[in-house]
C-alpha cells in the first residue's frame, strides 16, 4: 500500500520508561515472569523441608508422593487458570474428577470394557460437562460460580447414588496402569528402572498437558482470543472475537483435564471412589493457581505457575507432616499464602500501571 | 471557512453503502426509528446528534455488533446481513468504537492483528507468527507517523491519545472500503487531532475510502466532512452538505432540534431547500 505522507507525530509525552531503580526492575521482573516469585517460594520450601527432614524430602520415594499430588492438583489448577483468564471459574471440577473414573471402572466391571476405552469415555464426559457448564454460563447468563456449584452437587449426587457411595475396584490392566500411574516409588526401585519411571507418570502427564496448554495460551490464536475475552470482553466482541465460544471451549478443556486427573488418580489407587474429589480439591487447585500468579480478575494467567503452585501446595501438605508438624497446620500456611499472593499480584499490577513500566 | 480544504466530491461517485429504514429497540428503549443513510465513494459523512440520539447504535449495526430489528443494508450493490463484526470486516467495513476495543492485557502488535493474526506452521502446529506481526506493526505505525514507546508494551500502559492512535491505525491497516469512526478525536490533543484528521483526508483522497465520522466538535466537521447527518431521537432530522451549511447554522439547527418537524421548519427558515 502507498505510504501516507504526513508529518511525524510528536513523541508521546507519556511512555513506557526504561527501568531506573531496583524497585522498578523488581516490579518488571515480577509482572513479566509471574512464575518467578512462586518458583523462588518453591525452592525455599524444598530447601527448608530438605534440611528439616535430614535429606528425606528429596528422596525419590518421597518425591513420588509429592509429585503425584502435584500432578493431580496441577492438572486441575491449570484447568482453572484457563477459565480464570476468561474471567470464569469452575467449582464442579472435583465432581468431574470423581465421576469420570467411576464411569470408567463401572464400564469395565459391568461390561468388561477395556480401561483405555473407558478412560476415553470418561474424558469425553468431562468435556461434555464442561460444555454444559459453558453453555449455561454464556447463553443463560448465569454466573459460572453458581452454574458450577449447581453442577457440583448434581454430579456428586449422581455418582454417589450409583452404588450407594461404594468405591469400585478397578481391575488392573497393563500397560494402562503403568502408563497412567501405577504405584509409588519403592525403596528397592532404581531411579531409571521401568518401575522407577512409572512411579512418576502422573506427574509426567501433568507436565505434558500443562506444557501443551502453555503453548496454546501463548503461541496460538486460541490463546490470544482467550486472553482478549477475559481482559476486555466488550472490546473483544467488537473486534470480532467469538467470546462466547472461547469461554465454552475453555470450560470443555477444564472438564477434560479434571476427568483425566481423576482417571490417573484411579489408576494409581486401582479403585474408583465416588468421593475421590472433594470440593476441597477444587479449592486447593484454585489456591495453587492464585499463588502461581493468576489473578481472578481475568485477562492474564500462567499455567506453568499453576503447576509450580500445585507443587508448593503438595510440598506443604506432605512436607510439614514429614518434619513432624500436625497435618492440619499446612492449611494455615496455605491460607496465608493465598492471601499474600493475591496482595502481591494486585499491588504489582497497580504499581506497574502507575509507573508505566 | 475551512471548506476550501475539502476538494469537491466527484459528482458521479457511486453509492458504496446504503442503510435503509433501520429500526432498533432495546427492550422498551427505542434507539433508532426508520433511519436511512447513504454513503458515496470517497465521501466523509459526519453523524451528529446529542447523547442518546442513536449514533453509536447505528454504527454498531453497521459494524455487525448489533443486528437491526428492521431495515436493510446494501453494500456494493448487494444486500448484506451482518451476524457479527467478522462479517462486516469481511465486507471491508472497519470500525473504531468509542471504547476503542483494545485489549489492555495484550501487546500493541497483538492488538493490531487481533482477529487476523499471522500464522506459521511449526511441526504441523498452526502457531502465531509473532515476529512478523511485531515487524509489520512497527513498520505500519512508523509509516503513519504514530510514535509509541514500543509495539511490545501492553496497551494498558499507553496514554489515551496513544491508544486512540493505535485503534485508528488498526482500523485502516486492512485498507477498508468504509471506515467508521466513533469519536476518534475524543482523547486527542490539538496536534494529535490534526494528525488523525490528516490521516482521514489522505485515506479519502489517495484511496477513495468512504468515512463515517461521529464528532462533537463542529469545527472539525467542517474541516474534513462532505456531508452532515443530524440524528435526533433515533431519526435522521437533517441531511445537508457542508458546502451548503455553515457552522453557525448547524449549531442553530442542532440547538433548536426538538424533532423532525421542528428541524424541518428551522432548516427551511435558515436556508430553504437543504432538507
Amino acid at each position: 500500500m502507498p505510504p501516507i505522507a504526513i508529518a511525524k507525530a510528536g513523541k508521546g509525552a507519556v511512555g513506557v520508561k526504561v527501568p531506573q531503580t531496583m524497585t522498578e526492575r523488581l516490579l518488571i521482573l515480577l509482572s513479566r515472569y509471574r512464575e518467578a516469585s512462586i518458583a523462588v517460594v518453591a525452592i525455599v520450601l524444598v530447601v527448608y523441608f530438605q534440611v528439616g527432614s535430614d535429606g528425606g524430602f528429596l528422596s525419590p520415594q518421597f518425591m513420588s508422593v509429592v509429585l503425584r499430588d502435584t500432578g493431580r492438583l496441577g492438572l486441575i489448577a491449570a484447568a482453572e487458570v484457563m477459565l480464570m483468564i476468561t474471567g470464569e471459574i469452575d467449582l464442579s471440577l472435583s465432581a468431574i474428577f470423581s465421576i469420570a473414573p467411576y464411569v470408567m471402572a463401572l464400564m469395565s466391571v459391568t461390561w468388561a470394557v477395556p480401561l483405555a476405552v473407558g478412560a476415553v469415555v470418561g474424558v469425553l464426559i468431562g468435556v461434555l460437562v464442561g460444555a454444559i457448564n459453558g453453555i449455561i454460563t454464556v447463553r443463560f447468563r448465569v454466573p459460572s460460580l453458581i452454574t458450577t456449584v449447581g453442577m457440583l452437587f448434581f454430579l456428586q449426587g449422581i455418582v454417589v447414588s450409583i452404588y450407594n457411595s461404594q468405591p469400585i475396584v478397578a481391575p488392573v490392566e497393563q500397560p494402562f496402569n503403568a502408563i497412567f500411574g501405577q504405584s509409588l516409588y519403592q525403596p528397592s526401585d532404581a531411579l531409571l528402572s521401568w518401575h522407577g519411571v512409572t512411579a512418576f507418570t502422573p506427574f509426567l502427564w501433568a507436565v505434558l498437558i500443562v506444557l501443551a496448554l502453555a503453548l496454546a495460551l501463548n503461541r496460538t490464536t486460541f490463546g490470544l482470543h482467550t486472553i482478549a475475552t477475559g481482559s476486555n470482553i466488550i472490546g473483544a466482541r467488537e473486534i470480532g472475537v467469538r467470546t462466547d465460544r472461547m469461554k465454552i471451549y475453555n470450560f470443555m478443556i477444564a472438564g477434560g483435564c479434571a476427568a483425566f486427573a481423576g482417571i490417573i488418580n484411579t489408576a494409581q489407587f486401582t479403585s474408583a471412589d465416588p468421593q475421590a474429589g472433594s470440593p476441597f480439591l477444587t479449592l486447593q487447585a484454585i489456591a495453587a493457581a492464585v499463588i502461581g500468579g493468576t489473578s481472578l480478575l481475568g485477562g492474564s494467567g500462567t499455567v506453568i505457575g499453576a503447576l509450580i503452585g500445585a507443587f508448593v501446595v503438595a510440598s506443604l501438605n506432605n512436607g510439614l507432616v514429614m518434619i513432624g508438624a500436625q497435618a492440619t497446620v499446612s492449611d494455615v500456611y496455605l491460607g496465608a499464602a493465598i492471601i499474600a499472593a493475591m496482595i502481591l499480584s494486585i499491588q504489582v499490577d497497580r504499581l506497574r500501571t502507575r509507573r508505566r513500566l | 471557512m475551512n471548506t476550501q480544504t475539502i476538494p469537491p466530491l466527484a459528482p458521479d461517485a457511486p453509492v458504496v453503502l446504503e442503510m435503509s429504514n433501520i429500526s432498533k429497540s432495546f427492550g422498551a428503549v427505542t434507539a433508532l426509528v426508520d433511519v436511512s443513510i447513504k454513503l458515496r465513494r470517497g465521501e466523509v459523512l459526519a453523524l451528529v446528534g446529542d447523547n442518546g440520539a442513536g449514533k453509536s447504535t447505528l454504527i454498531k449495526i453497521l459494524s455487525g455488533f448489533h443486528q437491526p430489528d428492521t431495515g436493510t443494508i446494501v453494500s456494493q450493490g448487494k444486500e448484506v446481513r451482518f451476524a457479527s463484526p467478522r462479517d462486516a470486516r469481511a465486507q471491508g467495513i472497519e470500525t473504531v468504537y468509542q471504547d476503542l476495543a483494545l485489549i489492555g492485557d495484550l501487546s500493541v502488535f497483538h492488538n493490531m492483528f487481533l482477529g487476523r493474526e499471522y500464522h506459521k506452521r511449526i511441526l504441523g502446529l498452526n502457531l502465531l507468527d509473532n515476529r512478523k506481526m511485531r515487524e509489520q506493526a512497527q513498520l505500519y505505525l512508523d509509516t503513519l507517523g504514530i510514535s509509541i514507546p514500543s509495539v511490545n508494551s501492553t496497551v494498558d500502559l499507553l496514554s489515551g491519545g496513544q491508544r486512540q492512535c493505535i485503534a485508528v491505525a488498526r482500523s485502516i491497516y486492512s485498507s477498508p472500503r468504509i471506515l467508521v469512526l466513533d469519536e476518534p478525536l475524543a482523547a486527542l490533543g490539538v496536534r494529535e487531532s490534526a494528525h488523525v484528521l490528516g490521516l482521514i483526508q489522505n485515506l479519502r483522497q489517495q484511496r477513495q475510502v468512504s468515512v463515517i465520522l461521529i464528532v462533537h466538535n463542529y469545527n472539525q466537521i467542517f474541516e474534513v466532512c462532505d456531508r452532515i447527518n443530524f440524528l435526533h431521537s433515533g431519526e435522521v432530522a437533517l441531511d445537508a452538505s457542508t458546502a451548503d451549511t455553515s457552522e453557525e447554522e448547524l449549531i442553530r439547527i442542532v440547538k433548536s432540534g426538538l424533532g423532525r418537524k421542528a428541524i424541518d421548519a428551522a432548516a427551511a427558515e435558515v436556508r430553504p431547500g437543504i432538507v
